[in-house]
């Protein structure tokens, strides 16, 4: 499948974080373009993997803006000016984020959550309803306007919380172990959700991490892989990006789950136990 | 019959209900059984009742009118300070001021008293105060500890919809949590209800329900006292009952 890159959507240079003395996460570099494919809009998909506490979540938050990175800086699209050649340091608000409890506001209906997200919008109450209405039936979840998070199921909430995200931030969501809690059904939904998302705009990226490795390797047109580094023959303890699989070079993206992505899941699993 | 004395044991909703049934005629048994004799610590029911009486002819609404009242503007008054320290501890300079007032609730009555007195003469204008100035460090506590309760990701997913954190602290705090504020209130209720009766016993100003304990504790008029007690209980437990109510029934996710 031929594909070609442009613009730069993300650029992470020298990030680390640390809680007071404690450096959790160190070293992290990399790069995403705007992938172009020939006949259809395609957005990113980027997928983090790695064992429990080796500092997805705390990469997440620096990558959405909510916690201030100690060193380094993260770089986003600027889109609102044309062209999108612009970059800027990523703020609190730009880069959607779904967390892994996909906390709502506890005190707003699906309805007033979603009227909340679009209150900056330029658009008249009409237009307003008119959009949720839409979005609603389209993700299932009209039976449920009305009904307040405690009153929603897990699946539910998670749909709520992306709608929520589509409409408020630009192109950029953040996806914090979106499959865990769901079942067959919810997953399959959570992919159509990607699919969506990814064929609205080209610039859209989702960046999700997940402890299931074949829906990363399914789903993903790149991935990478968090764990603690191998220094000197030394474990440190601090997570960075220890391997990364480019899935559009593999010639793997976009494609079914087939004999090559299996081979990248035994890769993967085998970084991860060494990290 | 051997499931009843079973710890953690799950007995329908009709025999919980036998249960408190048998409990509340055990008591009155009790009652009538311990307050027959010539000598007795409990008053006999009759007295009780005569004590009522009297109460009523005394004037018992208005005096129940005037406890409530009091009780109404010293909440009010005290839940709008506490609400604001406890907003604004979110910021930073503020937040050891509301921390203080909230450590101030071991002061002893009687220096809070003294220093009132000083500045205020009326007594009924003192009642309010002394009761404000109690309730602010009870309020203030039960408050904060709610706000400490957030959880850090509502605070993160209001920020990541572009929210400030001015709008944060509106939207999670103040409108999020309106709910456990009333909830706070009632749980502070009892010591409120309890300081308010004291109060009314040691500043004597038009009435109110300590006042008339006052007076029946001077004539150890018993059947007088318990009716007394038992008016007061049940007010309290009504408050009480009414505040779990509007929450229930004006915030539908309100779970506590
Ligand atoms: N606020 C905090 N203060 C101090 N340490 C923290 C804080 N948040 C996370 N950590 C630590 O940072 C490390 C990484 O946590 P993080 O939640 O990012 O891991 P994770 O990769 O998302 O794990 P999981 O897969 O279990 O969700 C952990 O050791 C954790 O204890
Ligand atoms: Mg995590």
């Amino acid at each position: 499948m031929s594909y070609s890159k442009h613009n730069t959507l993300l650029y992470v240079e020298n990030l680390s974080v640390a809680y007071g003395d404690k450096v959790i996460i160190k070293d992290i570099n990399f790069v995403e373009k705007d992938v172009v494919r020939e006949g259809s809009v395609t957005g990113q998909v980027i997928a983090f993997v790695g064992r429990s506490g080796r500092g997805k979540s705390t990469l997440f938050r620096a990558l959405t803006g909510l916690v201030k990175p100690t060193t380094g800086k993260i770089l986003i699209a600027d889109t609102l000016t044309d062209g999108g050649n612009d970059a800027k340091e990523v703020e609190e608000g730009d880069v959607g984020f779904v967390d892994q409890k996909y906390t709502l506001f506890r005190n707003k209906t699906v309805y007033e959550a979603l009227l909340f997200a679009l209150r900056n919008q330029k658009m008249t109450k009409e237009e307003k309803h008119d959009k949720i209405m839409s979005y609603l039936s389209e993700w299932g979840l009209e039976k449920a306007k009305d009904q307040y998070p405690n009153e929603l199921s897990g699946g539910q909430r998670q749909r709520t919380a992306i709608i929520e995200q589509i409409f408020c931030s630009g192109h950029y969501m953040v996806l914090d172990e979106p499959f865990s809690g769901l079942d067959v059904g919810n997953i399959e939904d959570a992919k159509n959700a990607f699919n969506l998302i990814s064929s609205l705009h080209s610039f859209n990226t989702i960046m999700y991490s997940t402890h299931d490795i074949e829906l990363a390797v399914e789903l993903a047109d790149s991935i990478y892989v968090i764990g603690y580094p191998t220094i000197d023959g030394e474990h440190a303890h601090y997570g960075t990006i220890v391997k990364h699989f480019d899935m559009k070079a593999l010639n793997l993206a976009w494609k079914e789950f087939g004999l090559g992505h299996l081979e990248i899941v035994k890769q993967i699993k085998t970084a991860m136990l060494a990290s | 019959m051997k499931y009843l004395v079973k710890p953690f044991e799950d007995v329908g909703k009709n025999t919980a209900r036998m249960i408190v049934i048998f409990w509340i005629g055990a008591l009155l048994l009790i009652w009538f059984l311990t307050s027959m004799g010539e000598r007795h610590l409990f008053p006999s029911p009759q007295q009780v009742l005569t004590g009522f009486v009297e109460l009523y002819n005394e004037g018992l609404v208005v005096h129940i009118a005037s406890s409530l009242w009091l009780c109404v503007i010293a909440i009010f008054v005290a839940i709008i300070i506490s609400l604001i320290l406890t907003y604004l501890s979110t910021i930073p300079v503020i937040k050891p001021i509301a921390i203080a007032v909230s450590k101030l609730r071991y002061l002893p009555l009687t220096g809070i008293t003294f220093y009132l007195a000083i500045l205020i003469s009326n007594a009924r204008t003192m009642q309010i105060w002394v009761l404000v100035t109690f309730m602010s460090t009870y309020l203030t506590t039960s408050l904060l500890s709610m706000v400490n309760a957030i959880g850090e990701q509502e605070f993160d997913h209001a920020r990541s919809l572009k929210c400030n954190r001015w709008e944060v602290l509106w939207e999670v705090v103040v409108k999020g949590r309106i709910d456990h504020v009333i909830e706070v209130i009632r749980q502070n209720l009892a010591i409120v209800w309890m300081m308010l009766v004291t109060v009314e016993s040691i500043l004597v100003a038009a009435g109110g329900l300590g006042f008339l304990i006052k007076n029946s504790d001077k004539f150890m008029n018993h059947g007088r006292i318990i009716a007394l007690q038992i008016v007061i209980l049940t007010l309290g437990l009504s408050i009480d009952f009414i505040l779990s109510f509007i929450r229930k029934t004006f915030f539908r996710y309100s779970k506590i």
